[in-house]
C-alpha cells in the first residue's frame, strides 16, 4: 500500500502550477491563458488544502472558500473583458494585441 | 493740531507722489501718450510748486513723520519723512527748476515721437529725488537713491536707438553701481554698529559719544557720494551721460541727481570722522582742477558743461570737507540754477542748429539768437563768480572759507575758478561770437517762447539767488550759520578783499585769455593745433576711461569668463546637462523592454518573482 503524505499534494499541485504557469506563458489564445491562470489558482487550492490537512487546522480550508468565490468572480469579470475585447478588436489572441508596445 | 499735522501730512505726500501718479498716468494712458504727456507732466509740475509753496509758508520747525515698514525677527525697520530747512531748501530749488525745465521739455521735445517715455520717466525721476530729500534713514535714501539712477539711465538712454546714448547709460548705471555697492556696505555697517540708520538717532547716538564716528563706515558711506556726484574716480559716467536729451542734462545730470551726492553728505556730515572729511575735500580739490583741464578738450557743447558740473561738484566737496557743509549747500543751489541755465541754454543752441553740438560748427549766434545767446552768458558770468551774480557769493564764500581752512584747497580753488571762466570763456567766444561756421549755424533762428521763457525765468534766478536775505525765512538755516560764522572771522575784511581781489581776477583773466588764444568764433580748435600734446592728454582725460577699460579687459573678463566656463561647462554642461542625459539613457533603454506583448511580460514578472526567491534565500 501506498502512503500517500504530504509531499505528493505538494508534487500533483507543483505540476499544476507549472501547467499552468507554462499554458499563461506559451499560448495565445486568451481564453486558454485564462483557463492556465485559473489552473494555477486551483494548484494553490490544492496545497492549501493538503496544508489545511496536514496541520488539522481548518485555516487553509476557510481560505480556499474564499479563494474559490473571488475566482467565481473574477471569472465573470474576465470573460466579460474577454468578450469586450473581441467585439473592439476581432481578436482574443495576445500577439495580435500590442497597442501598449512603448 | 491734528487737523494741522494731517494737513502737513497730506502736503508732504502729495509732493513726493504728484510726480509719481503723473508718470503712473502716464505710461498707462496707452496709444494718446504722446499727446497727453506734456500736459500731466505741466500740471504736476505745478501742483508741486505750489505744494512746496505751501509746505515753506507752514513750515516752522523739523517735520517728522514714521511708519513701521518691515520686521524681520527683532530687526524693524522704518520708513519716514525728515524735513528741516536743508532739505526744504533743496526741494524749493528742486521744484523751480524742475518747473522750468519741464516746460522747456515741451517744446525741446516737441518733434520727439517718445515724448511718453520721457515725461514718465521725467516725473518718476522726480519722485525719486523728492523721496532723497524726504527719507529720514539711509535705507529709505539708498531706496530712493537706486530710483534716481534707474531713472536716470532710462533718460539718458531715450535715445535707445543711438549707440552712444545706449553704452552711455549703461555705463551710468554701472559706474554708480561700483558707488552704491560701497554705501550699501556703509549702510548695513551703520545699521550693525548702530542698530539704526534713522539719521536723527544716529546724531543724537553720535553727539552723545564722540568716539563712536568711525573712518571706515565714514568712507564707506560716501562711496554713494562719489559715484553718483560723479566725483573721480568714479566721474567717468557723466560727460557720457551727456547723450540723453538736453533737458535731461540739465535736471539730473546738473541740478538736482549730482547733487544729491552732496546732499547724503550733509546728511551724514555727523558721522565722518576728520581723515573722511579731509579726504573729500581734496578729492573735491583735485576733481574741480581735473574737470577744469579736461573741460578744454572738448568740443561738444553738452560735455563742456559736463566737465564744468563736475568741476563745481568738486568746489562742493572741497568746501564741505573743510566743514562747512552750508556753503556746500549754498553753492549746490546757485550752481542748480545757473547750471541749468547753461544746459537749456545749451538746449536752445542745439534745437536752433538741428542737432548740432560741436560748438566749433557753430559761431556768431549772438546775433541770430539773442535771448538765448544773453541768457547763456548771464549762467556764465554767474558760474565764473562775476560780482553782483549768484555765483560770486557762493563762489566768494567757498574761497573765504577754504582760506580759513587750508591754504592748498585755498589756492587749488582759485586757479579752478580761473580754469572755469576759461573754458566757459572758449565756448562762449566761439558759440556766440564771431561768424557763423555752418549752414546750421548760419540758418538759427531764436526758439519760441516757451523755450526762451523757462531761460529768462532761470537767468532771473541765476542774478538773484545769491542773495540770501530775499530768501523765505524758513529756508537755507544752514547756509546762513555758514555764512554768519565767516562774516564774524577776524580777518573778514581782509579776507573778503583779498578773495574778491583773486576771484574777480580769475574770472577777468579767463575771459580775456581765451578770447586772446580762441579768437571770436573759430573754426577749429587752437589748443590742438598750438599744443597738440596737451591737448590730446586732456582729451584723453588722463587715460582713466582706457585705465578701467584694460582693467575690464585683462582682470575682469578672465574672471567672469571662468566663472561662465564653470557655469556653463561644469553646473549646466556637466552636472545639470549629465544628470538629465543619464536619465534620458536609462529611460530610452528601459523603453525597449516596453514591448507590449502580454508573453514577455509573464516571463519578466516570473524571473522576477524568482529573484525575489532567491533573494528571500538569502542567495545575494
Amino acid at each position: 500500500m501506498v502512503l500517500i503524505g504530504i509531499n505528493e499534494f505538494i508534487y500533483v499541485a507543483s505540476i499544476l502550477f507549472l501547467i499552468g504557469l507554462l499554458g499563461v506563458l506559451l499560448r495565445r489564445n486568451t481564453i486558454v491563458i485564462f483557463m492556465s491562470i485559473e489552473l494555477m489558482l486551483n494548484a494553490i487550492n490544492l496545497a492549501l488544502v493538503a496544508f489545511s490537512r496536514f496541520n488539522n487546522s481548518m485555516d487553509g480550508s476557510i481560505f480556499v472558500f474564499f479563494i474559490m468565490t473571488v475566482a467565481a468572480a473574477e471569472v465573470a469579470l474576465g470573460l466579460a473583458i474577454i468578450v469586450m475585447l473581441y467585439r473592439q478588436r476581432q481578436t482574443i489572441l495576445v500577439n495580435e494585441l500590442k497597442q501598449l508596445n512603448g | 493740531m491734528d487737523n494741522q499735522i494731517m494737513d502737513l501730512l497730506f502736503n508732504l505726500l502729495g509732493i513726493l507722489f504728484l510726480p509719481f501718479f503723473c508718470s503712473l498716468i502716464i505710461v498707462f494712458s496707452g496709444q494718446i501718450r504722446n499727446t497727453v504727456a506734456p500736459f500731466f507732466s505741466l500740471l504736476s509740475g505745478l501742483g508741486s510748486l505750489f505744494l512746496t509753496f505751501l509746505l515753506i509758508k507752514e513750515f516752522s520747525e523739523p517735520i517728522r513723520f514714521s511708519w513701521d515698514w518691515i520686521a524681520l525677527g527683532v530687526h524693524k525697520f522704518y520708513i519716514g519723512f525728515f524735513i528741516d530747512s536743508v532739505g526744504l531748501t533743496m526741494l524749493a530749488m528742486i521744484a523751480i527748476v524742475a518747473f522750468a525745465i519741464t516746460i522747456f521739455s515741451i517744446a525741446y521735445m516737441s518733434k520727439d515721437d517718445s515724448k511718453g517715455r520721457f515725461f514718465a520717466g521725467l516725473s518718476f525721476f522726480l519722485f525719486s529725488m523728492i523721496g532723497i530729500i524726504f527719507a529720514d534713514n539711509l535705507i529709505m535714501i539708498f531706496l530712493f537713491w537706486e530710483l534716481v539712477g534707474f531713472s536716470s539711465y532710462l533718460l539718458i538712454g531715450h535715445y535707445f536707438r543711438r549707440d552712444d546714448a545706449k553704452d552711455a547709460s549703461q555705463k551710468a548705471f554701472i559706474v554708480n553701481r561700483v558707488g552704491d555697492y560701497g554705501f550699501l556696505i556703509g549702510i548695513i555697517l551703520t545699521y550693525w554698529h548702530f542698530g539704526t540708520t534713522n539719521l536723527e538717532a544716529l546724531a543724537i547716538l553720535i553727539g552723545a559719544d564722540v568716539s563712536l564716528i568711525s573712518s571706515g563706515i565714514g568712507f564707506f558711506l560716501i562711496c554713494g557720494f562719489i559715484g553718483k556726484s560723479a566725483q573721480f574716480p568714479l566721474h567717468v559716467w557723466l560727460p557720457d551721460a551727456m547723450a540723453g536729451p538736453t533737458p535731461v542734462s540739465a535736471l539730473i545730470h546738473a541740478a538736482t541727481m549730482v547733487a544729491a551726492g552732496i546732499y547724503l553728505l550733509i546728511r551724514v556730515q555727523f558721522m565722518l570722522s576728520f581723515e573722511v572729511m579731509s579726504f573729500i575735500s581734496y578729492l573735491g580739490t583735485f576733481v574741480a582742477l581735473f574737470a577744469g583741464f579736461c573741460a578744454f578738450a572738448q568740443s561738444d557743447i553738452k560735455r563742456v558743461l559736463a566737465y564744468s558740473t563736475l568741476s563745481q561738484l568738486g568746489y562742493m566737496s572741497a568746501i564741505f570737507g573743510l566743514g562747512f557743509p552750508g556753503i556746500a549747500l549754498f553753492h549746490l543751489i546757485t550752481h542748480a540754477f545757473f547750471k541749468a541755465l547753461l544746459f537749456l541754454g545749451a538746449g536752445s543752441v542745439i534745437h536752433a542748429c538741428h542737432h548740432e553740438q560741436c560748438i566749433f560748427k557753430m559761431g556768431g549766434l549772438l546775433k541770430r539768437m539773442p535771448i538765448t545767446s544773453l541768457t547763456f552768458i548771464i549762467g556764465t558770468l554767474a558760474l565764473c563768480g562775476v560780482y553782483g551774480l549768484s555765483g560770486f557769493y557762493s563762489k566768494d564764500a567757498i574761497l573765504i572759507g577754504a582760506h580759513d581752512a587750508n591754504n592748498l584747497v585755498f589756492y587749488g580753488l582759485v586757479f579752478a575758478a580761473l580754469l572755469t571762466s576759461g573754458y566757459m570763456g572758449r565756448l562762449i567766444w566761439i558759440v556766440f561770437f564771431g561768424s557763423p561756421n555752418s549752414q546750421a549755424a548760419k540758418n538759427a533762428k531764436e526758439v519760441n517762447i516757451i523755450m526762451y521763457l523757462p531761460l529768462v525765468v532761470l537767468s532771473f534766478f541765476a542774478i538773484f539767488v545769491g542773495f540770501t536775505n530775499l530768501w523765505p525765512a524758513q529756508l537755507g538755516a544752514t547756509i546762513l550759520f555758514d555764512l554768519d560764522y565767516l562774516h564774524h572771522l577776524v580777518n573778514y575784511k581782509v579776507l573778503h578783499n583779498k578773495v574778491l581781489i583773486l576771484g574777480s581776477g580769475a574770472w577777468i583773466l579767463g575771459l580775456t585769455m581765451a578770447f586772446l588764444f580762441y579768437g571770436r568764433g573759430t573754426k577749429f580748435d587752437q589748443l590742438e593745433k598750438q599744443l597738440p600734446h596737451i591737448y590730446s592728454l586732456l582729451k584723453r582725460r588722463l587715460w582713466v576711461d582706457e585705465l578701467y577699460a584694460v582693467y575690464l579687459d585683462k582682470v575682469q573678463k578672465p574672471i567672469a569668463e571662468s566663472f561662465s566656463f564653470l557655469d556653463e561647462m561644469v553646473l549646466r554642461g556637466f552636472i545639470v546637462r549629465g544628470c538629465a542625459g543619464l536619465i534620458g539613457i536609462i529611460g530610452a533603454s528601459l523603453r525597449l523592454l516596453q514591448v507590449g506583448r502580454l508573453d514577455n511580460y509573464v516571463i519578466w514578472f516570473f524571473i522576477g518573482l524568482i529573484a525575489f526567491w532567491l533573494y528571500g534565500l538569502n542567495m545575494f
